[in-house]
């Protein structure tokens, strides 16, 4: 059971992305992967109500294969976007929350704590596009939340240092790091693995920004053990959503 | 074959990596599948380039069917001595070297005003050997970067040189290669850093297999991930070949 943790559905032209289910499933199939865990670009961005109701809608056309995170454009709109994330996991069937986060508009803010509280009384993990050093401000308020830090570190805002990301996760217990990555570092795996154990880590490959067999090579070209294998590349994230295999 | 034109030897100072020697980088790249490579010892780019150099020279005679000897040049202006010679190429060529790679954000130099640049890059023009520019060193976001116009620039200054971009990732970034590709005939592209969604099918529709090849900035980077881009990409089989070999031995005179 492969699974991927990170992928995007819906239209951007910041990303150069128009990605429907249909689309992604295609490309699902081809790479090999069983199930797709998407979050959608408007709502990531811009309306988290119009996004996620789109969202939905591609999960009831591909239920075995389409896996929902919710997606807030901003963790500033207090009740609201509580509301919506319980719309979300309720009327939805979504298991994760996505949040963005920029130098700009940082989602290292107490506004965030409440949002992540619910998240946790949900039990739902949250992929968080976050630095480390955010991670650590939202962990440290909140350290039940079940954390992913979208890429690891090595994406532009935390400068690609994924050895930083490895030693926040080593500090929270509740903290995971995703995969997906421009960065396609000989050892990454490894390293996560030995230090933080294979539970920690979580298979994504950024599709459709990025080509996924780069992600999908850089995974299981490694000398992790056939185990460990299976938890980053599906079990964790299943497990995490609290999702059928 | 598979050729690599972007792989290196020597110690990575930033992090771990299992592999360093001339040796163990050979074993690396068998395992992931390249069987020869362009490298460049990052001592060269650490320390001082024409230390760096001696050790691409050796490890190139010792396996001269894994490895092909780029020769890595940077200023010869020291912090107590204007330079006291220039650059010999006939004796690189002699040592068995093939190409130039510059790392100017490494060296401390500005490319468009330092003015040893332009008489390397006249120089490899002549001879036709290719010049490897990296935008960065490898995919990662915190590796120092040249400026892309400065890339424009410099390549637009010098159309006689056979390039190779490298280091090239997405969005604005591959537009500017593609720009350049397609404006002077004598631009290519080399895929260790090219991370995009269909971006090597929508750059052999732009400009051609025969101006790409095939990089992995091992062993640094995952060797096979980076090869798998090319090998899974939705293009026809002379087109893989064309980029994982084909270009390489074109533009270092084997064919």
């Amino acid at each position: 059971m492969i699974v991927d943790a990170h992928v995007h559905i819906g239209k951007s032209t910041r990303l150069q992305i128009a990605a429907d289910g249909e689309m992604l499933v295609r490309i699902a199939d081809r790479i090999g992967f069983d199930k797709i865990c998407c979050t959608d670009l408007t709502a990531l961005f811009y309306d988290m109500h119009e996004g996620n109701r789109l969202l939905a809608g591609e999960m009831r056309k591909f239920p075995d294969r389409i896996l929902g995170y919710a997606s807030l454009h901003s963790t500033r709109f207090g009740q609201e976007a509580i509301e919506e994330l319980d719309r979300c996991y309720h009327d939805y069937g979504m298991r994760g929350l996505k949040i963005y986060s920029t130098p700009e508009m940082s989602i290292a803010e107490p506004c965030t704590i409440p949002i992540l509280e619910k998240c946790v009384e949900l039990d739902i993990p949250i992929l968080a596009h976050t630095t480390p050093q955010e991670c650590e401000f939202l962990l440290g308020h909140v350290p039940g939340a079940k954390l992913i830090m979208a890429h690891a570190g090595s994406q532009p805002f935390a400068r690609g240092d994924w050895n930083r990301a490895i030693m926040a996760a080593q500090r929270f217990p509740s903290l995971y790091l995703d995969t997906a990555s421009s960065t396609i570092d000989t050892g990454f795996l490894e390293t996560c693995v030995n230090t933080l154990g294979a539970e920690r880590i979580i298979f994504g490959t950024d599709t459709p920004l990025l080509d996924p067999w780069p992600q999908l090579m850089k995974v299981r070209e490694t000398k992790l053990t056939q185990d460990a294998l299976a938890l980053v590349m599906g079990g964790n994230i299943l497990r995490l959503m609290g999702a059928a295999a | 074959m598979i050729y690599d034109v972007n792989a290196y030897i020597g110690k990575w100072p930033y992090w771990p990596v299992r592999s360093s020697s001339s040796a163990e980088v050979a074993g690396e790249l068998t395992g992931w599948g390249i069987d020869r490579a362009a490298i460049c010892s990052t001592r060269s780019i650490f320390v001082h380039w024409d230390d760096g150099n001696c050790e691409v020279e050796q490890a190139a005679k010792n396996a001269p069917d894994r490895f092909v000897a780029f020769a890595t040049l940077g200023t010869l202006e020291l912090s107590h001595q204007l330079p006291r010679r220039g650059y010999d190429f006939e004796a690189y060529a002699v040592r068995g070297f093939r190409g130039v790679r510059l790392f100017p954000h490494h060296h401390s130099y500005h490319p468009l005003y330092d003015g040893f640049v332009d008489t390397v890059l006249e120089d490899a023009a002549a001879r036709r050997w290719p010049v490897l520019l990296p935008l960065r060193l490898i995919m990662n976001w915190g590796m120092p970067m040249l400026e892309l116009a400065v890339i424009e620039a410099l390549v637009e200054r010098h159309p006689r040189v056979n390039w190779i971009l490298s280091g090239i990732n997405y969005l604005w970034e591959l537009q500017l290669a593609v720009r350049l590709m397609r404006r002077i005939p004598s631009v290519n592209l080399e895929t260790s850093c090219v991370m995009g969604y269909a971006a090597v099918e929508k750059l052999v529709e732009q400009c051609g297999a025969e101006r790409l090849l095939f990089g992995s900035g091992a062993p640094i980077q995952h060797g096979a991930a980076a090869l798998s881009k090319i090998l899974h990409a939705a293009i026809d089989t002379n087109s893989k070949e064309q980029i994982t070999s084909g270009t390489f031995r074109r533009l270092v005179g084997e064919i």
